[in-house]
């Protein structure tokens, strides 16, 4: 294995599974600060998954496999989707490929899993959350396959390592085409991440809850698997952004080298983003996701106008 | 070898059909069926693996031919793995009256009718098998329902939508059969106009058997009325034939099509997969959702097919090869899961005595066979890894994808809009489908009868387990499967056979590594978990107790997206607040999301229909003066015609 490779893998592996809880620390930490206060340290969801790690738990009343295996299956599907998202443009074969459209199934099992779980413990809360994310996801799923279409025309592929290295450099960016992709998918973002515009993530308010909704049952270990498996969806949905819709390098080791510089650069345009925008009505959000996929479809038009 | 088989399974099934007519042996009838359908199944599996076509080809000539090719052969196989579990279902499904044993024997000829239409090989047979397919399930329904006014009503429409729409069949099929290009392709001139004739009719005609949107509305009218099994077969393989017939005319025999054409059906496709689902989501009656799931699957078969034919129009035959495969194997899958589901249906109507789903919940404690297959089924059809669902649908998305990138702007643009509208389809059906499973199986049961429901007969379990259990053998190794199907187009090789899906151009479809990292990080994270030692505690709603009655419905859980969709489907909703003294004693709710083409096509085609049908009326009198005076009158249109020279 070449040392390409191997750091490749490391850091693929590492920052998904370990450093990943960082990202919406940093978010918190830097969105405190824009806000005046003093805030959390950016370790705090560290020191939250400690303490839940050492909590019993009480399981609900009545409930079936679904309620008991769902945090594991959530769990294991981000374990798959950071196994399937490379950091850089070089092949790290971890058994589940390297398609992006195995990612959005992947991401659709871990929704339909943690929402199986609410209508399993039948908590009122719970549902009004996952009913919300499902509504939200139908049109956050579409613009999302549309974003990605742009990339996937631009490149000839839906393979991950040929669109990062098909994206990169400056030659794309004279088209029309990847900014207006760009644009759909960091609303993507937004929205797969659970933040605000489009959920609330501080919210301990269980009305207004949309992706905590479902985890409300949970305790101890579910719980700490849960809230990794959401600071991994952070991960994966923002190395995505970094490495094929905003400006990478053309080299492999400079696109590993750029990553962490990105990906804190993108935790602190979420906490300004956090800082400056309110919740927007849930009913609200599909428009703004509709804008998004126009646009993701005017990017595909706009490769076909160019003829690249 | 293969010939002999085809007769002894289809001489099994017949021979069934008679014994399950007498009441001492109908058990035996319907399994002696069962396993003629089995022998089809192994006949038509050796035809797909070896590509080896036996007994006669296609014939533009009238006289009666019979032969099975690899095409014929995967339809063959996709029945018998349906038909070999229903039948042995409804060996306890049914009773032993008259009636039921009827239902059983019809129901053996059912299958042997689609069996029939997959191996014609001439216009006559084909048109033959094609009316009984459509025949018999309406006799059984009227038979099963004992004629009452619901199913009356129901099979009129079927029948009178199929056979309006089925003229663009028996015309599609003539005109082939005319032209002598019945089984021949390169008769008949790219972009002539009776390529495009026949194509629109076959359309037309053959697009409403499938129940493509907006032609389906006999679609969600006539499965729920069927017995489960019929269902099933109905669901899962009778409208697959109807796409089995448009890949004969489109792919095989009319050769390269006008590229408006394949987009013309991409359009179809893509309205009917997101009409159908969306319409399935706001249904609180669980046979009448699934056969609105039909329309959605039939739609995602229908984009695989139609990515395959603009694909083929640019020349780019390798992946309209893989976009035909992309549209088979869903068609084998989505027969897997919709039987499956439609007999634990089956199933729970049988010990619940509903399928209202506000009235279930809690069944998979109740009903662990049937509910932990029912689980596997609505995992399947909402299109999750690892199991089928994902497995087409992924090949259709990159299929879809592949006419996104071609370099015609309208065209790429038809292909990003309709992979958008399978990206929605998708999350709809998981959507659909987490309301479907939260309100059949999980959660506190909310009527009391639910509470006290049995686990069904051994047969009706063995059914469906093994459905499911090609559930997830096929979202296994898709890839073995679609190896041979690729070769089914008439224009490509074959493709490398490996479980997975390893396509150029795509990051490919590892399913067995998926799967296995999958379940061991489940497992690894089960074990890292531990046991726990708390005692169990009722759901926490506030302090106030759990009351079944009180749980969320399937309107409520899926009021934010009719909200969103409002101005789009203007749902009905009526809410009547009874008050005495300034206190609330009664209210009252009433809502439905009303099918927009039901509303805005077939009534008002219904009520001029009828308006005209009242103005035609009065030339019947009723005395024989009058007709003389039509006749008189007709003799002299004749002669007059002849005298100007109309006749020629």
């Amino acid at each position: 294995m070449t040392a390409p490779a191997v750091a490749s893998i490391a850091v693929q592996v590492i920052g998904g599974l370990v450093l990943s809880p960082l990202l919406p620390g940093l978010i918190q930490h830097w969105k405190a600060r824009l806000q005046g206060r003093r805030g959390p340290s950016p370790m705090q969801p560290y020191r939250e998954l400690r303490r839940l790690w050492s909590k019993s738990t009480v399981d609900v009343a009545g409930t079936t496999f679904v309620y008991r295996f769902a945090p594991a299956v959530v769990g294991a599907c981000l374990v798959a989707a950071v196994g399937l998202v490379p950091v850089n443009a070089v092949r790290t074969n971890l058994g589940v490929g390297h398609d992006v459209i195995v990612l959005v199934g992947l991401l659709a099992l871990a929704r339909f899993v943690a929402a199986a779980s609410a209508w399993d413990v039948a908590n009122g809360f719970s549902l009004m959350g996952a009913s919300r994310d499902l509504t939200i996801a139908v049109f956050a799923e579409a613009t999302l396959l549309l974003a990605l279409a742009v990339a996937a025309v631009l490149t000839g592929t839906t393979n991950l390592l040929g669109m990062i290295a098909g994206t990169a450099g400056g030659g794309v960016w004279s088209s029309p085409a990847l900014p207006l992709g760009a644009l759909a998918f960091g609303l993507v973002v937004v929205a797969e991440t659970g933040r605000q515009p489009f959920d609330n993530p501080d919210t301990h308010l269980e009305l207004t809850m949309m992706h905590e909704g479902p985890l409300l049952e949970y305790a101890g270990r579910d719980l700490a698997y849960l809230q990794w498996a959401a600071a991994a969806r952070h991960w994966v949905v923002m190395v995505l952004a970094a490495q094929i819709f905003l400006p990478h390098p053309r080299g492999v080791w400079a696109q590993l080298a750029m990553l962490p510089f990105v990906l804190t650069l993108m935790c602190g345009a979420l906490a300004l983003v956090e800082t400056l925008l309110a919740k927007m009505r849930v009913l609200l959000a599909p428009r703004l996701l509709g804008v998004a996929a126009s646009a993701a479809l005017l990017g595909v038009i706009a490769r076909g106008v160019g003829g690249s | 070898m293969s010939a002999a088989l085809y007769w002894l399974g289809g001489g099994a099934i017949a021979a069934g059909v008679v014994v399950a007519l007498f009441r001492a042996q109908w058990r035996r009838g319907l399994a002696l069926q069962a396993v003629g359908a089995t022998v089809l199944m192994v006949a038509g599996v050796a035809t797909v693996a070896t590509g080896h076509a036996v007994g006669a080809a296609f014939t533009s000539q009238l006289t009666p031919r019979l032969g099975v090719d690899r095409l014929s052969g995967l339809f063959l196989a996709t029945l018998g793995l349906v038909a070999a579990p229903a039948l042995a279902y409804s060996s306890r499904y049914l009773d032993d009256s008259f009636r039921g044993r009827l239902v059983g024997a019809l129901t053996g000829a059912f299958v042997l009718a689609m069996a029939g239409l997959a191996c014609a090989r001439d216009a006559i047979t084909f048109l033959g098998g094609w009316e009984l397919m459509s025949l018999l399930p309406a006799v059984i329904i009227l038979l099963y329902r004992n004629a009452d006014a619901e199913s009356r009503r129901s099979v009129f429409i079927y029948l009178a939508i199929t056979h309006l729409g089925g003229v663009g069949t028996w015309v599609a099929v003539l005109l082939l059969a005319h032209a002598g290009a019945f089984g021949a392709a390169g008769v008949i001139h790219y972009g002539s106009g009776l390529q495009i004739g026949v194509a629109v009719a076959a359309l037309i005609g053959m697009g409403t058997k499938a129940g493509v949107v907006p032609l389906h509305a006999w679609l969600p009218r006539a499965h729920p009325m069927a017995p489960a099994p019929v269902s099933a077969l109905m669901s899962g393989v009778m409208i697959k034939l109807a796409v089995y017939a448009m890949i004969r005319v489109f792919v095989d025999w009319l050769g390269v099509l006008p590229t408006w054409f394949g987009v013309l059906v991409l359009a179809v496709g893509a309205v009917s997969c997101v009409g159908g689902v969306t319409y399935a989501l706001f249904q609180h009656e669980l046979k009448r959702l699934l056969a609105l799931h039909s329309i959605e699957n039939i739609g995602i078969i229908v984009l695989g097919l139609g990515a395959c034919l603009v694909l083929r129009a640019h020349g780019e035959d390798v992946w309209a090869a893989l976009a035909l495969a992309a549209a088979l194997l869903h068609t084998v899958n989505h027969a897997v899961f919709k039987a499956l589901l439609f007999l634990c249906a089956g199933s729970i109507e049988r010990s619940v005595g509903s399928l209202e789903l506000n009235q279930l919940g809690g069944l998979l404690r109740r009903m662990p066979w049937t509910g932990a297959a029912f689980f596997v089924g609505a995992m399947a059809i909402a299109g999750l890894p690892p199991l089928n669902g994902f497995a087409s649908e992924w090949l259709t998305l990159q299929a879809l994808l592949h006419v996104a990138m071609s370099g015609h702007v309208g065209d790429g643009a038809a292909g990003a809009v309709a992979l958008a509208a399978l990206g929605a389809t998708a999350a709809l059906a998981v959507f659909c489908f987490v309301k479907v499973v939260g309100l059949v199986l999980l959660g506190p049961p909310r009527r009391a009868h639910v509470r006290d429901a049995l686990e069904v007969a051994a047969p009706m379990r063995a059914a469906v387990t093994v459905l499911a259990g090609a559930c997830i053998v096929l979202g296994l190794v898709p890839g073995l499967l679609v190896s041979r199907l690729v070769a089914i187009a008439p224009w490509s090789g074959d493709a490398t056979v490996r479980a997975g899906l390893y396509v150029p151009s795509t990051g490919s479809l590892p399913t067995v590594g998926i799967a296995v990292v999958l379940v061991a990080a489940t497992g690894l994270l089960t074990l890292l978990r531990g046991r726990r030692t708390a005692p169990a505690a009722p759901t926490w709603v506030c302090g106030q107790p759990v009351v079944p009655q009180l749980q969320w419905s399937s309107a409520g859980f899926t009021k934010p997206l009719r909200l969103v969709l409002e101005v789009v489907l203007r749902p009905r909703r009526e809410i009547d607040v009874h008050t005495r003294g300034g206190v609330v004693t009664e209210v009252a709710y009433e809502g439905e999301v009303p099918n927009l083409i039901d509303e805005r096509i077939y009534r008002p085609v219904a009520r001029w229909s009828l308006a005209g049908a009242a103005y035609a009326r009065r030339l019947q009198s009723g005395s024989l003066g009058t007709y003389v005076g039509y006749l008189v009158c007709l003799v002299l249109v004749v002669l007059i015609a002849d005298r100007i020279g109309w006749l020629g």
